[in-house]
């Protein structure tokens, strides 16, 4: 029996086939083990693509439930590059429904992808023109897009959100943790063949939307503040202009007004300049509107009386080697007077007899120099010196509402503190949240931020703001039937050229509050550089009359004369 | 008692079938009506964003003084009329008011 040979062939086949079977595990381990990682990941990256999609964002609705912003789901198109044959053959058809250049198609198209956007939040037309087409690697999935139906109005408010769904300005961002719907994503796999796999139902399925705020603004009101305002800037051509209506009693603000106006549907070619909340963003020197907050401490403070006496100088006075003026050579007035006439010496005086640290700290009280919390973003604290830093003309510069800036929306709050009985709110815009079922999630109440004077100086101060309506010079401000109590402004403002006050550069305001012995709305109006007659009293004061009438009208309060009508319809 | 038991078995595998075919059909309509609901949640934000658009306040002013020649009141044409012990109603809109008397109306007609 021969067995060397036969044996020696086994043994080599052996060790060959040993040999073999280790260069696979050798090359199995290499790939399973050592490059696993690297590996799965390349795969994924080939039959995987990671989708995200987000529910629809809550709705915006004024405070009586009319819709301001919402969403509506409409078609996106996406293409699956990796399974096209012949992507120009499909940008060509592609290009005359989406509107977009074949070559721009194509490109995207040709990417090493195996999904790319090509076109996001169309029209649904153009979604079901593309669903007639039928074209292979080309989908259309819902998503939702923001719409702000009624265009301009109370832009500068609601702000708007990205392509993304996320709040880039005013209460969309600011309420962004509310608004923004859930977000799903979605993997989406290849088959056997290439082609992408959704799952099913896919564009049906909607994540939970976002939460609904409901706003303290009454859409009417903010139409009637805004068409009077562009009304105002365009005939005085002002650059630009604010209103800001508020109820004094809760601190709702009724209507927040900015012009130039821009429409949030469309924001993509405009400026940031363009929509910037004025009323909170931008400071400007008040000029006299700031008298009847000095004048309403120096009544707290008792150093001075509606009936005091003051000499106005005959028009002229120099405080630290300069020389204040008066628009009229004024001699002795009443304090009451000296409101009404809104005599930049008077105010000085009485500035000088509260003394700077009495001064700063009333100011402070009515919350200038601060901001006043109001729920947007972007607002800013305005501009007040401390005492320390003051010079030596700053008490009677400030006294007359120079050496201090402030927003309007400061101004009105407070205004609204002396028609609130000395008590200011806090303002704010967003009174409910409620969930997608309508369920309520958060209730937002009137919040007390503090007592700043008290009810008889409140009813003191209105008298004499009411004088400047009768008889001052805020007498365009009146409102038939209604008693107005408010005060006119006109502040030069700061050449920047020169870093002087200018002589042609204007704001002019307004602030004040109706019906006097039980406010209703306390409103400001501020037009930035009004050409012409620049007056606070001329520009600004008949725009608060023509809005107060409007929304005093529009809200069903009584005026004084009016006949009651008794319709004794039970009786019959 | 043997023929009962084969019957009753058949039965009882019918219904078991039928029961089973039902779930299956009975998921297709759900999943059918739950589109149809989607459908219609989409169709009515398009009409509801169209509706807001519509009676926006400034298009209502621009047809009703452009269209059809009207203008705002003038002064001492708004005449305020409460019902007798009626405070003036200061926080409800006119349309609210509206509302409500119409409400009221229909309560006395039904009375």
């Amino acid at each position: 029996m021969t067995v060397g040979p036969s044996r020696g062939r086994r043994y080599v086949m052996l060790l060959l086939l040993l040999c073999g079977f280790s260069i696979i595990l050798f090359r199995l381990v290499t790939l399973q083990v050592l490059q696993a990682a690297d590996l799965t990941a390349k795969a994924d990256r080939q039959h995987q693509k990671t989708v995200t999609f987000e529910g629809a964002r809550g709705m915006v609705l004024d405070r009586h439930g009319k819709v301001l912003a919402m969403n509506v789901e409409v078609p996106s198109v996406f293409g699956v590059p990796t399974s096209l044959e012949s992507p120009a053959t499909v940008a060509r058809h592609l290009s005359p429904v989406l509107q977009i250049r074949s070559s721009e198609l194509e490109r995207k198209l040709r990417q090493d992808k195996s999904f790319v956007w090509l076109a996001r939040k169309v029209e649904p037309e153009q979604g079901r023109r593309l669903e007639q087409l039928s074209l292979e690697g080309i989908g259309v999935v819902m998503e939702g897009r923001r719409f702000y139906p009624k265009g301009p109005l109370l832009a500068h408010v609601l702000g708007f959100s990205g392509m993304d769904g996320q709040g880039l300005e005013g209460l969309e961002r600011r309420y962004d943790s509310h608004l923004h719907g859930e977000k799903r994503v979605t993997v989406l796999q290849r088959d056997a063949l290439g082609r992408t796999v959704f799952p099913k139902g896919l564009a049906e399925q909607a994540p939970t939307p976002g939460h609904a705020l409901t706003l303290t603004v009454d859409e009417v009101i903010q139409y009637i503040a805004e068409k009077e305002l562009e009304e105002a800037v365009t005939h005085t051509h002002a650059k630009s202009g604010t209103i800001i209506v508020m109820e004094p009693q809760s601190g709702a603000i009724l209507a927040m007004a900015v012009s130039p106006r821009f429409d949030p549907n469309v924001v993509a070619a405009l400026t940031p300049d363009r929509w910037r909340n004025r009323a909170l963003t931008d400071t400007y020197e008040p000029g006299s509107t700031m008298k009847a907050m000095v004048a309403a401490a120096a009544l707290e403070e008792k150093v001075m009386m509606p009936d005091s006496m003051v000499f106005g100088e005959n028009g002229q006075m120099v405080i630290a080697n300069t020389t204040i003026h008066d628009h009229d050579k004024l001699g002795w007035m009443t304090f009451s007077e000296v409101i009404q006439k809104s005599s930049n010496i008077g105010a000085a005086k009485t500035g000088m007899a509260l003394g700077e640290q009495r001064l700063y700290h009333y100011l402070q009280a009515f919350g200038f120099g601060q901001r006043t919390e109001i729920d947007l973003p972007g607002e800013v604290n305005g501009f007040l010196k401390a005492p320390k830093d003051w010079g030596r003309r700053s008490l009677a510069s400030i006294s007359m509402g120079q050496e201090i800036g402030v927003t309007p929306l400061q101004m009105v709050s407070a205004v609204a503190t002396l028609a609130n009985g000395g008590v200011m709110m806090k303002p704010y815009v967003v009174s409910e949240v409620r969930d997608q079922k309508g369920r309520l999630l958060r209730e937002v109440r009137s919040q007390v931020k503090r007592r700043v004077v008290s009810p008889n100086t409140a009813r003191i101060i209105t008298t004499m703001l009411e004088g400047v309506v009768t008889n001052g010079t805020g007498t365009k401000a009146a409102i038939p039937g209604f008693r107005v109590a408010g005060k006119t402004g006109t502040a030069q403002k700061i050449d920047p050229r020169t870093g002087a006050y200018s002589s042609t550069q204007f704001v002019g305001s307004f602030v004040g509050y109706v019906p006097a012995e039980s406010p209703r709305l306390a409103m400001i109006v501020v037009l930035d550089e009004p050409q012409g007659e620049a007056w606070g009293g001329a520009v600004a004061a008949p725009v608060f009359r023509r809005v107060g009438e409007q929304v005093l009208n529009y809200l069903g309060v009584s005026k004084d004369d009016t006949v009651k009508i008794a319709l004794a319809m039970k009786d019959h | 008692m043997k023929t009962v038991t084969i019957v009753a078995g058949v039965l009882l595998v019918f219904v078991f079938v039928w029961e089973r075919v039902d779930v299956v059909r009975l998921g297709y309509q759900i999943e059918r009506l739950k589109t149809q609901k989607v459908l219609l949640e989409r169709e009515r934000d398009q009409l509801q964003v169209k509706f807001s658009a519509l009676t926006a306040p400034e298009r209502i002013a621009k047809v009703a003084t452009e269209k059809l020649g009207l203008i705002p009141p003038q002064q001492g044409q708004v005449l305020m009329v409460h019902q007798p012990g009626e405070a003036p109603s200061l926080l409800l809109p006119p349309v609210e008011q509206v509302r409500l008397a119409k409400r009221d109306s229909i309560g006395r007609e039904s009375e």
